[in-house]
């Protein structure tokens, strides 16, 4: 049945929203709109949303103009409970039938799993959209979340900021409805200087038309592509190119309604300031853009977006100027008071600088860094190789700019470790030192690449395990979703920097390594050594199972691998993908090998062992029995070569090795009875299994994986 | 504009949009919010609109006069609406161009910019109002005020008028700026600026601002548990001020900080919630007029 359609606009207009909230605001608004659309029977077409600092917009095409008409089956009361011993109808059946507008005549009864049950069928007529919409789309914005939500006036709604005003068109019909006290209407606002304002929107296809007429452009995606070529112009135009940051560019585009690229000029001067600084300065403050030079030196200039058009931009420059270079100088003031003291001369100081209360201070800290590093380069670097030079150098100053004044400033904190690498090399430190201070707070998000160098990596991952080991020692675990002292992160960045190495270090040791080193613990909270070690460990898994699925290892695998002892997170992820490579390279033949190790280790985990059986092959007499076993001394035998460390650790000859012993244990299973009646025979079969799982269980634990044919 | 002029146009211009003009609170005080005209006034239901100009200390921005932007003692012009009016910003926006800005030739933007304050237990939602990449207001919609949640909820702008000058007479120097036409922030300032940063900075008695900080607190205690918050307000205003003085003289460690900070939130808490139910057991005397007013729209 083909019905008329029209095009649905829904905007929501506020004060300014916080940049980052308008991005995940849509998201949800659109998926709001497309639920509700759905769950109202309203068909419809493709479904836009722009955003601006001012409005939250969805636009629909094509939405019915009326809900089909629905007949559908209802479930009643059971059959025996509907009618009586005589087939006559019970009150059940009566309310049942006049709850759905119906006489008990229409009720028919049919057969479920769960027995005979009574059906009404009920016929809803659709409603106009006009009708429906108004719960739909007040709805949406009224379960809009957001980071952070605010009263305001005399009302109890809470949204990110205050709503001003409500647009809501069918076609060339307003759709009548009330959110926060404002009823909708056809009226829109353009840009809050340069239009006549309230315009009316006649029908929504000439919405983003006239709001452009009013200097607003509310196509985000279009806003983002202008804003780019005016500062790529902008910046061309003063002999320059823009260094467009993505993240400061989506910040901007939910700043602005109407980009103009204006380009401003700073002292020359400046530029002695670390380039990490100067940029930070521009882009956290100002949200300026910065500008370099073909040689991609910084230049003294900066682009910034100015909401509104040409008229008057030669006075927002000048504005624009005035501002940034007080903040330079601060910055100039902090470098040239930094400077007066060598990095190296700070670390007394740091005896002053608490870490965390109750864990010594940032000097006890480095310390202990200086000894995570010395334990790690003994694992993973040549004892005398100019690495380890560099990242015990490394280490030893990796905290001392913490107290610059540099640092010091709450804008600039985030620098830390840039800021100390820039200091390092001013300081005539080598490279290697400045970058690995440079890197040893990487990666600060999951966007964020880790360490590259062999020092950065070091002192990072000393840094991680002594910040986790020391919150974990007095107690500070993340409880739910709160994790103030960024442990998931630390975790994690632990994970990702030795698989990038490809290092294979034993977590167990290195988390007992970092709990040793820390300073007796007094504090209420605190939870004993050992405890910690524990809660660490089972913390840094959960990450690594992350990771896995980070690397494309399927879930089930990753925990199939996680739940078999694995000391080192390398030796995991390598095991989790030879299991992935092999099940892709055939699902058929991998699952036959699972299913054979499963039904072993179904039987023999079943009774919980409460004493380890002994195998005694000599009293083996079944030919199966002793094929099995002499099949698991060859499989055991290949993995425990294939495993070797001096062999490279071969996964997947380790895999084919337990692959193999697919036929004997099927032939096994087919030719034996496990339960033998003789309880020394019956023992001795449990024991030749116990052995068979536990070979499994030196790559993985075949209970995790999911296995698609064994439905 | 001179600076007196603009708190002369400001004043008409919040007069016309029904606020009351009124005076500075007399003890010392680090911003207009801690006026008892913006932290009493904006607890209860009773209506409240009302502009002033509010003389400020932060000793800890004491520069000897010798930086060209920060003062240790400075003003904040502020206004208060309750409830907040829905066209609100707008008010602002008019108020700059009262003040002879043309948005039309500049860059004025609201960007976020929540606003809290530790001391007072009062935490507020809203921006920076950027003039051509500078702040020149902040403006915030207040959601709690002495540990109490506002409701209705009022909202407050409060300017800097230096900085506000500062551009609008192409200023760089805080000196420099014409107070009247014959006067300048310097001539009027300076030395007192000079004399107040080594009292605040090298001078203050430790252990004397130390004892008055307590004498202060058990005095704020004593008058709200006696029934009155007006005069306790005082000494709570007292004892953020020698917190700060305190705080200037690098005499507060880390540690201390968090403790002297809650002590003085404790007692501002005490305080609001007597002072709401003083006004309760008034009938809420404000509420009655803006009734009437409804009831004659």
């Amino acid at each position: 049945m083909a019905h008329d359609t029209a095009d649905l606009l829904f905007e929501t207009g506020v004060e300014e929203i916080p940049a980052p909230a308008v991005l995940p605001a849509l998201e949800q608004l659109q998926r709001l709109v497309a639920d509700g659309l759905s769950g109202a029977r309203l068909a419809h077409g493709e479904i836009r949303t722009f955003g601006t600092p001012r409005r939250l917009t969805v636009l629909v095409e094509g939405v019915q103009l009326r809900q089909e008409d629905l007949e559908q089956e209802v479930k009643g009361p059971p059959a025996a409970a509907a009618f009586d011993g005589e087939g006559n109808p019970t009150k059940a059946a009566q309310g049942f039938a006049q709850g759905k507008g119906l006489s008990v005549d229409d009720l028919q009864v049919r057969e479920t799993d769960k027995g005979a049950y009574v059906f009404a069928t009920v016929n809803g007529v659709g409603r106009d959209a006009i009708e429906v919409l108004p719960e739909i789309l007040a709805g949406a914005v009224s379960s809009l979340g957001f980071p952070k939500t605010m009263r305001w006036g005399s009302s109890d709604f809470r949204f990110a900021r205050p709503i001003r005003w409500l647009l809501a068109l069918l076609g060339p019909n307003v759709v009548k409805l009330e959110v926060a006290g404002l009823q909708s209407d056809r009226l829109t606002w353009g840009h809050r200087f340069l239009s006549e304002s309230p315009i009316s929107i006649a029908d929504p296809s000439e919405y983003l038309a006239k709001l452009e007429d009013a200097f607003v452009i509310a196509d985000h995606a279009r806003r983002l592509e202008l804003i780019e070529e005016e500062a790529t112009r902008a910046a061309q135009e003063a002999g320059g190119s823009v260094r467009l940051d993505p993240d400061l560019v989506e910040e901007v585009n939910f700043m602005v309604e109407y980009p103009t690229a204006l380009v401003g000029r700073f002292d020359s001067r400046y530029l002695e300031l670390p380039d990490d600084v100067i940029v930070t300065v521009m882009s956290g403050h100002q949200r300026y853009f910065a500008v370099e030079a073909a040689d991609g030196a910084l230049m003294p200039l900066f682009v910034a977006i100015r909401n509104g058009d040409e008229q008057g931009l030669d006075t927002v420059r000048r504005g624009n100027q005035r501002v940034i270079e007080p903040r330079l100088a601060d910055a100039e003031f902090y470098l040239a008071e930094d400077m007066r003291v060598k990095l190296s001369d700070r670390l007394e100081d740091l005896q002053r600088v608490t870490y965390i209360e109750g864990l010594g201070s940032l000097y006890d800290k480095t310390q202990r860094l200086e000894a995570l590093v010395g334990w790690l380069c003994g694992r993973v670097v040549q004892v005398e190789s100019e690495a380890r030079t560099a990242a015990e150098r490394a280490a030893h100053l990796s905290k001392c700019d913490l107290n610059t004044n540099m640092i010091g400033d709450t804008k600039l904190a985030k620098l830390q470790g840039r800021v100390g690498a820039e200091y390092a090399r001013r300081s005539g430190e080598p490279e290697e030192v400045a970058l690995a201070i440079g890197e040893q707070y990487r990666p600060q998000s999951a966007s964020d690449t880790p360490p590259m160098t062999t020092p950065g990596r070091i002192v990072a991952l000393a840094d991680r395990i002594d910040h986790l080991a020391a919150c974990f020692r007095i107690g500070l675990r993340p409880t739910g979703s709160a994790d103030p002292h960024a442990l998931r992160r630390a975790a994690q960045g632990i994970v990702r920097i030795i698989l990038d190495a490809r290092w294979r270090i034993n977590m167990p040791e290195f988390i007992a390594t970092a709990l040793d080193n820390l300073p007796p613990v007094e504090n209420e909270d605190a939870i004993p050594v050992e405890q910690a070690a524990t809660q660490i460990d089972e913390f840094m898994r959960a990450r690594l199972e992350a990771e896995l699925a980070n690397r494309g290892v399927p879930y089930d695998l990753a925990r199939a691998v996680l739940a078999a002892p694995c000391p080192d997170l390398l030796d995991a992820f390598e095991r989790a993908v030879a299991l992935r490579d092999s099940r892709s390279a055939g699902r058929d033949a991998f699952e036959q090998v699972m299913m054979a190790a499963e039904r072993t280790a179904n039987i023999v985990r079943k009774p919980k062992a409460e004493q380890q059986l002994a195998l005694a092959p000599e009293a083996l007499e079944d030919p199966h029995e002793v094929a099995l076993n002499e099949a698991l001394g060859e499989a055991a035998a290949a993995v425990e070569s294939a495993l070797a460390p001096d062999a490279g650790r071969d996964y997947p000859a380790a895999w084919q090795a337990l692959a193999d012993l697919r036929q004997p244990i099927d032939a096994f299973f087919e030719a034996v009875l496990v339960m033998a009646d003789d309880e020394a025979v019956r023992n001795n079969r449990l024991a030749l299994l116990a052995a068979v799982d536990d070979l499994f269980l030196r790559l993985l634990d075949v209970q995790e994986v999911v296995i698609e044919g064994a439905a | 504009m001179t600076i007196q002029k603009i708190f002369a146009t400001l004043n008409g211009y919040w007069a016309e949009q029904g606020c009351l003009l009124a005076q500075p609170y007399e003890i010392e005080v680090g911003a207009g919010t801690m006026s008892p005209d913006t932290f009493l006034r904006s607890l209860g239901p009773e209506p409240w609109n009302v502009a002033y100009v509010q003389p400020c200390r932060r000793p800890a921005d004491s520069r000897y006069g010798e930086n060209p932007n920060r003062l240790g003692r400075y003003f904040q012009y502020q206004v208060i609406m309750k409830p907040s009016p829905q066209e609100f910003q707008d008010l602002a926006i008019a108020s700059i161009e009262a003040l002879g800005v043309d948005p039309v030739q500049h860059d004025i933007r609201f960007v976020e910019d929540d606003w809290e304050s530790p001391t007072l237990g009062a935490s507020g939602v809203g921006w920076e109002m950027w003039l051509d990449g500078m702040e020149i207001c902040q403006y915030t919609y207040f959601q709690q005020v002495g540990g109490l949640q506002c409701r209705p909820v009022a909202v407050e702008l409060t300017y800097g008028p230096e900085r506000l000058a500062m551009y609008l007479q192409g200023v760089e120097d805080y000196r420099h700026l014409q107070w009247s036409d014959a006067i300048t922030y310097g001539e009027l300032r300076f030395e007192e600026e000079r004399q107040y940063s080594h009292y605040n900075l090298e001078l203050a008695d430790i252990d004397m601002l130390s004892k008055m900080f307590e004498m202060c607190e058990a005095e704020a205690r004593r008058v709200t548990k006696a029934g009155f918050p007006l005069p306790a307000y005082d000494y709570v205003l007292k004892c953020s001020h020698l917190f700060n003085l305190l705080d200037a003289r690098g005499a507060i460690s880390v540690s201390e900080r968090t403790g002297m900070i809650e002590r003085v939130r404790n007692i501002a808490s005490m305080v609001a919630r007597a002072h709401v139910a003083r006004r309760e057991e008034l009938g809420f005397p404000l509420l009655g007029e803006q009734g009437q007013a409804e009831d004659q729209q």
